[in-house]
């Protein structure tokens, strides 16, 4: 465990010079844009440490809205005849920048999806791997915020290689992991600080940002009640009221995996497709026989919420599949929250 | 508009009690600040969650389509016009609703508020026409009027045009020009719109939230959904992300009331209106129609007439 | 489509009875010699999707 200190004049540099090694990936404010979003960052182009509760969140990075899963052709004259390539993409190590702590522990969450010992998806786990999660701790989070509650937290660690800390005049980077350390190598910052008073200064801010939190879940009696009860309780009709089914909550979310295949077709080559789906939609459940079986609103507004407060909770007995960013709070069009529905299930 | 939450808790606890409807669809207070979530009042003792505020920007006629019961709906200028289309389409009857019109003064724009501050905005409270915003450390009073919805800004139609009860006197109606914005676009060459338009849904990420917050969008099976054939590409391509919302827009021509659902939906706070409104203004221009005024005229894309302009066909 | 960046002149609208042979010609003379005129189109082609 170490901890090194990074003087804010050699932050660009720094930066700059882990290009050698590395792609670098952060928020960024395009001109004329109301607010940053994750994309790899241009030479000279700096991340934006400002908003970091970027709208969108940074799960595009190793799972993006839409991707090529593999190319074909059906032309006998091709020597790739008949043949599923996957398309070359770039997997050399990439530095993600001002991700913030419990964007990182979500990537836990869908691994858990992703990246099994029957199953691994390819495309999301090249991905994740090239990736060194350089994070920055939230000193002040927002209404929204009730990270605390899911085994996650403004300063949590479980999901990046380095924690930055943002002391004012400097950075106080928190090394977690070798990936961690190997970055911070390339970027040039070595400047060790004490360690002992460097953790402790580092835990009374993460003391003073947990204590601003006011919002707070709790899902032990989610965990307690049978999956029936839950299900057909009373009031899923009043929570799904308002909602219009869009796909904000979902496609915002950090820990929504859900995808959809699609195949597009020109001529005798094409391409197959991984695309972002949501549970809100009914087309997802459609089956080909014309039947859904979640083929009401209602339906579909408790399946995401039981999804990720209880069958999760059960299936992995690791908590719930949230890490309390917000998101869905604060962007749903007609104010769903899932604080109170928590506590609706949890009564 | 504060003043009216008295008026609408009274009016509808007298509807349900008097058995004249059997819910009442309108606001009950948010959880955010600039936000209110529709609901569904029942009893007459759940009136006391209905609220009015600046903040009720969501289109309620959005969930009347199909309904078979006796409803009371709270309804301002755009959704009694949506209100009316809903009728004229047969989406649901006039007998059973019992409108509570509400004038309104303007909806405001949470999107330009929460990026006009950088710190988090705590707490948003209104009086006499002033906004207040309050947040850890700053505090700050603004006019209404300066930080309404776009949409809000040029309506021309803030009184309910059809109510059975109405919660104050009418308000007055803004003398405005609805489409400077559109002429300007109007008057771009064409590669200068492409890019307008390329730029404008740059930030889409297709959760269909303007669809879904549109009173209008409510086919069974979305265009964009039909897989048998597939009209549309599902991949974030921009092309396939513009036939959406343009092919969106054409559907609701000659039907869009510019309630401005869509644009506070859209949670990366993207102007599609700028679609919507170059056909309301084509509407109004060539067939002098506005969407939801009358329960008795035709819609101009459905009926046809000597006079309507052809000039168009060669 | 015009609104949106289509050029003017790519779009054409017209009526022409099936007894109007002449005009039907003439329809579509016009309609290509305007189109050709603008060159090819690249707007609202997509071979194939773009995508990240």
């Amino acid at each position: 465990m170490k901890v090194i200190k990074i003087d804010k004049k050699d932050w660009v540099g720094g930066l700059e010079k882990s290009r050698s090694a590395y792609r670098l990936v952060g928020p960024f404010k395009e001109n004329g844009k109301q607010f940053p979003v994750f994309k790899e960052l241009d030479k000279g182009q700096e991340p934006d440490l400002t908003t970091l509760n970027t709208v969108i969140s940074p799960k595009s990075i190793v799972f993006p809205q839409s991707e090529v899963m593999f190319e074909y052709t059906t032309d006998e004259k091709s020597e790739d005849c008949n043949l599923l390539k996957r398309p070359e993409k770039n997997y050399s190590p990439c530095a993600v920048i001002g991700i913030r702590p419990y964007d990182a522990a979500a990537f836990l969450l869908v691994q858990k999806n992703f990246d099994t010992p029957d199953y691994r998806d390819p495309y999301w786990c090249d991905a994740y791997e090239a990736c060194t999660f350089i994070g920055m701790a939230i000193n002040n989070p927002d209404n929204t915020d009730f990270s605390t509650s899911t085994k996650s937290g403004p300063f949590d660690e479980s999901g990046l290689d380095v924690l930055l800390v943002d002391m004012k005049d400097h950075f106080l980077a928190k090394v977690i992991t070798d990936k961690g350390d190997a970055y911070l190598k390339a970027a040039g910052w070595t400047a060790k600080v004490d360690t002992d008073a460097a953790i402790k200064q580092i835990d009374e801010m993460k003391n003073k940002a947990e204590v601003k939190i006011a919002s707070k879940i709790s899902f032990d009696n989610i965990e307690k009640k049978s999956i029936m009860e839950l299900y057909e309780a009373d009031f899923w009709e009043d929570v799904a009221f308002a909602c219009i089914n869009c796909g904000t909550c979902t496609y915002l979310c950090p820990t929504c995996w859900c995808f959809d295949i699609q195949d597009e077709n020109h001529g005798k080559s094409g391409k197959r497709f991984k695309n972002w789906d949501g549970c809100m939609f009914p087309l997802f459940t459609h089956h080909s026989s014309g039947h859904n079986p979640r083929g009401i609103k209602v339906m579909r507004v408790r399946q995401r919420f039981m999804h990720k407060l209880k069958y999760f909770l059960d299936k992995y007995e690791d908590g719930i599949m949230c890490v309390g960013c917000g998101r869905c709070t604060r962007f749903c069009p007609v104010n769903i929250d899932i604080r109170n529905v928590c506590k609706l299930m949890n009564s | 508009m504060l003043g009216y939450i008295d008026k609408i808790r009274q009016i509808s606890k007298g509807l349900i009690e008097d058995k004249k409807v059997d819910m009442i669809i309108g606001f009950k207070k948010g959880t955010m600040p600039m936000m209110n979530e529709p609901c569904l009042v029942k009893s007459p003792k759940d009136v006391e969650k209905l609220v009015w505020d600046s903040n009720c920007g969501i289109n309620l006629a959005n969930y009347l389509t199909d309904r078979k019961e006796r409803i009371g709906i709270i309804a301002k200028g755009c959704d009694s016009r949506n209100i009316v289309t809903h009728i004229i389409e047969n989406k649901i009857k006039r007998e059973q609703l019992v409108i509570i019109g509400v004038p309104c003064t303007g909806m405001i724009d949470k999107h330009r508020l929460t990026s006009m501050f950088e710190g988090e905005i705590e707490q948003v409270t209104e009086q006499n026409g002033n906004i207040t915003i309050k947040g850890e450390d700053f505090e700050e009073i603004l006019k209404k009027n300066d930080v309404l919805q776009q949409n809000c800004s040029v309506c021309i139609h803030r009184n309910p045009v059809v109510y059975d009860e109405l919660v104050s006197d009418l308000v007055e109606e803004q003398d405005v020009d609805r489409y400077e914005d559109v002429r300007k676009i109007e008057a771009m060459p064409s590669e200068k719109k492409w890019n307008y338009f390329d730029d404008l849904l740059s930030t889409c990420i297709r959760c269909y939230a303007c669809r879904n917050a549109c009173p209008l969008c409510y086919c069974p099976t979305c265009f964009v959904d039909e897989s048998r054939p597939q009209w549309v590409g599902k991949s974030d391509d921009s092309i396939d992300i513009r036939t959406f919302h343009f092919l969106r827009a054409y559907h609701c021509a000659g039907r869009c009331t510019d309630c401005g659902a869509c644009e506070r939906a859209c949670p990366v706070g993207i102007n599609m209106r700028m679609f919507t409104r170059k056909l309301e203004k084509d509407c109004f221009e060539q067939y002098g129609w506005e969407a939801g005024l009358s329960l008795d005229e035709r819609p101009p894309l459905d009926t046809y007439k000597p006079e309507d302009p052809d000039d168009f066909i060669k | 489509m015009e609104h949106m960046g289509i050029e003017p002149g790519r779009i054409h609208f017209s009526w022409v009875s099936s007894a109007e042979s002449t005009k039907f010609v003439q329809v579509v003379n016009e309609v290509t010699e305007a189109v050709k005129a603008l060159g090819p189109n690249n707007h609202f082609i997509t071979k194939e999707a773009k995508v990240a």
